[in-house]
């Protein structure tokens, strides 16, 4: 679809609610697996599946690193858990617990995670995570997916449920767009294409999604025509949609809300040098914390904003041509 | 009782109804932060910054002075009207509170003046202020002492307690720990999501003296602050039984009000309500 982004929806839950509700529907379907929460349920909305399921719903209070490895404790019977909490708390306090208790014996435990990014930007640097993925994508055996819409949120959950071993979805605080139509297909180590072009490939996931889409449409004022993919499973990465879009344009830039080290766009760059040297850039943090402030002010500042994607991709488009 | 102490009554007691003025503006103003954790620890905080700590707020990296620690840094909007009264900054700061740009960031951080460590994380503000009393106890021998508040919730994190096993072994008499004892954390009441009683038999087990008062109450406020801070022959623990919300009520005792912003009607009525109280 080469959609209209003034078109698209803004999505009426934010995705950890549109998890949490599928969780919840899930439950019926389901009546073998628990969840697990540390103290935000409400902000996580497990409290929906605590009220529905209260014999399955362990709050432990605020007590992460405990949580994640009690999961490992009831997941080492070969029940499957779902704990959910915020990112910045699960992949770093809770982190040990995760990788050599979880990861390591390849536990069917399903990470609920939310305010991935600067999205928790009001809240400041202590509840912004901006490392999540690295840290999760780093540890052997783990999956991690980061849904930029309804849609892929729901489609999260049951990807996760039906994965076996561990795996880490990141949600997001606020409400994002609904990006993805009905015909939209998800699975682990899949992507979408939201938008296609010959003259470069823009890469991202989740809340930076609809900003490429923007910077796609800037480009398209301007004779440039840009392809969209979301990569929404971040690991295993549907290495051949990147490769076959690259090697067609030609040229690439990789946005997301996140550290630039150790990141989507390291992940990628890597991949390329390999399978397909282009005009390249990678936009996230550039090695800095972020602060507390309007979310679309802090995405400027720091630079993934549509028209920063934009600019981007004139840069590595113009540098291809010359 | 003397006149001089009669003032610092008076002084605490217009500080904490003021410091619940200041952030129901705030969190009104910018519809964002957390009023509940905020109206409980008003009382200790008034006590802290207006007679307790031995502070320069004219100088606020003095290396001498005693530190503070908001453990649960959530709670930051009464300690940043707190600052602003003592005059660490102008109180037109106030209200831009979590905004892009502000020095008052959603939770406290070290550049800030007059805030002397980051915090927000639950859990790490308390193992951060032993540290601090390690360094001015044991080490540079400076001897400032360390005050840091905790919430009830905020003790079921584990490193808490590993803290409090520290401060024990290297008998720390110069630290003061305060548990905001207000009953509702996130999820709702305290003692539902995790049981964390006997608060005072746990501490005293760990080592610690302690005390316990009614946190509102502003001469059982200072008497206890005062006390901890004289003991000197190990840490010390203050349980300071508060109210969530406390002086609005429909804001009282409610898991809501942990971190929602009021709307006008909320707000006129809350405004009313703190202004009603006895100065
Ligand atoms: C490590 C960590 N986990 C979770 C949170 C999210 N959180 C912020 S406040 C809060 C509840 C705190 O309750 P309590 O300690 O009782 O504070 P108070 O009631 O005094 O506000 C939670 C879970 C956090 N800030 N840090």
């Amino acid at each position: 679809m080469n959609g209209d982004a003034a078109q698209l929806r803004k999505a009426q839950n934010p995705t950890r609610r549109v998890f949490s509700e599928e969780m919840l529907a899930y439950g019926t379907e389901d009546p073998h697996f628990i969840v697990m929460e540390a103290d935000i349920g409400y902000s996580t909305f497990s409290y929906l599946f605590g009220d529905a399921f209260p014999q399955r719903y362990f709050n432990v209070g605020i007590a992460e690193l405990g949580m994640f490895a009690t999961a490992a404790g009831i997941a080492s019977t070969g029940r499957t858990v779902v704990c959910g909490s915020y990112g910045v708390f699960i992949t770093m306090r809770a982190i040990e617990a995760i990788r050599s208790f979880i990861c390591y014996p390849n536990l069917p435990v399903k990470i609920l995670s939310s305010h991935g990014g600067i999205t928790a930007a009001i809240d400041g640097v202590t509840h912004q995570a901006t490392e999540d993925i690295a840290n999760m994508a780093t540890i052997p055996n783990m999956t991690v997916l980061a849904p930029c819409d309804s849609a892929s949120a729901a489609a999260a959950f049951r990807l996760a449920m039906q994965t076996p071993g561990p795996v880490f979805t990141r949600l997001m605080r606020d409400p994002l767009y609904e990006v993805h139509s009905g015909a939209a297909s998800f699975a682990v180590g899949g992507s979408v294409c939201v938008r296609s072009g010959a003259d470069v490939t823009i890469l991202s996931y989740g809340d930076i999604v609809i900003q490429a889409i923007r910077a796609a449409e800037q480009l398209a004022g301007e004779r440039i025509e840009a392809e969209v993919i979301d990569l929404y499973s971040i690991k295993p990465l549907d290495r051949r949609a990147v490769i076959d879009s690259v090697r067609k344009t030609g040229a690439c830039v990789v946005a997301e809300n996140h550290q630039r080290r150790n990141g989507l766009g390291y992940e990628v760059a890597s991949i390329l040098l390999q399978e397909a040297p282009v005009p390249f850039a990678a936009l996230g943090l550039d090695d800095t914390f972020a602060e507390s402030g309007a979310y679309d002010l802090l995405l400027d500042k720091y630079g993934l904003s549509a028209d920063h994607i934009a600019e981007n991709a004139r840069r590595v488009v113009h540098h291809k041509n010359r | 009782m003397s006149r001089e102490r009669d003032a610092v009554l008076r002084r605490v007691t217009t500080t904490a109804r003021e410091i619940r003025l200041r952030v129901l503006d705030m969190v009104y103003t910018v519809q964002s932060g957390h009023i509940g954790g905020s109206f409980s620890e008003a009382e200790i905080l008034a006590a802290l910054y207006n007679h307790i700590l031995n502070i320069r707020p004219d100088d606020p990296k003095w290396d001498k002075r005693d530190r503070f620690v908001l453990s649960k840094g959530h709670a930051c909007p009464a300690l940043y009207a707190a600052l602003a009264l003592r005059g660490y900054y102008d109180a037109s700061h106030l209200n831009t509170l979590r905004r892009f740009g502000s020095i008052l960031q959603g939770h406290p951080v070290i550049k800030t003046p007059g805030i002397d460590m980051t915090s927000g994380s639950l859990g790490m503000g308390f193992p951060i202020a032993v540290g601090m009393a390690i360094e001015s106890h044991l080490i540079g021998k400076s001897n400032f002492a360390v005050y840091t508040l905790l919430g009830d919730g905020e003790i079921n994190e584990g490193l808490v307690w590993e803290a409090a096993q520290t401060a024990n072994k290297y008998r720390l008499g110069n630290i003061v720990a305060i548990v905001d004892r207000n009953y509702v954390q996130n999820d709702g009441f305290s003692d539902e999501i995790m049981p964390i009683e006997p608060i005072d038999k746990k501490f005293e087990a760990f080592g610690w003296r302690v005390w316990k008062i009614d946190g509102h109450n502003v001469e059982e406020v200072i008497d206890a602050l005062e006390a901890a801070r004289d003991y000197g022959d190990g840490p010390a623990c203050i349980v300071a039984y508060t109210v969530k919300g406390k002086g609005v009520s429909f804001m009282e005792n409610d898991r809501y009000w942990h971190g929602k912003a009021p709307n006008r009607e909320q707000y006129e009525q809350a405004k009313a309500e703190l202004e009603g109280a006895a100065p």
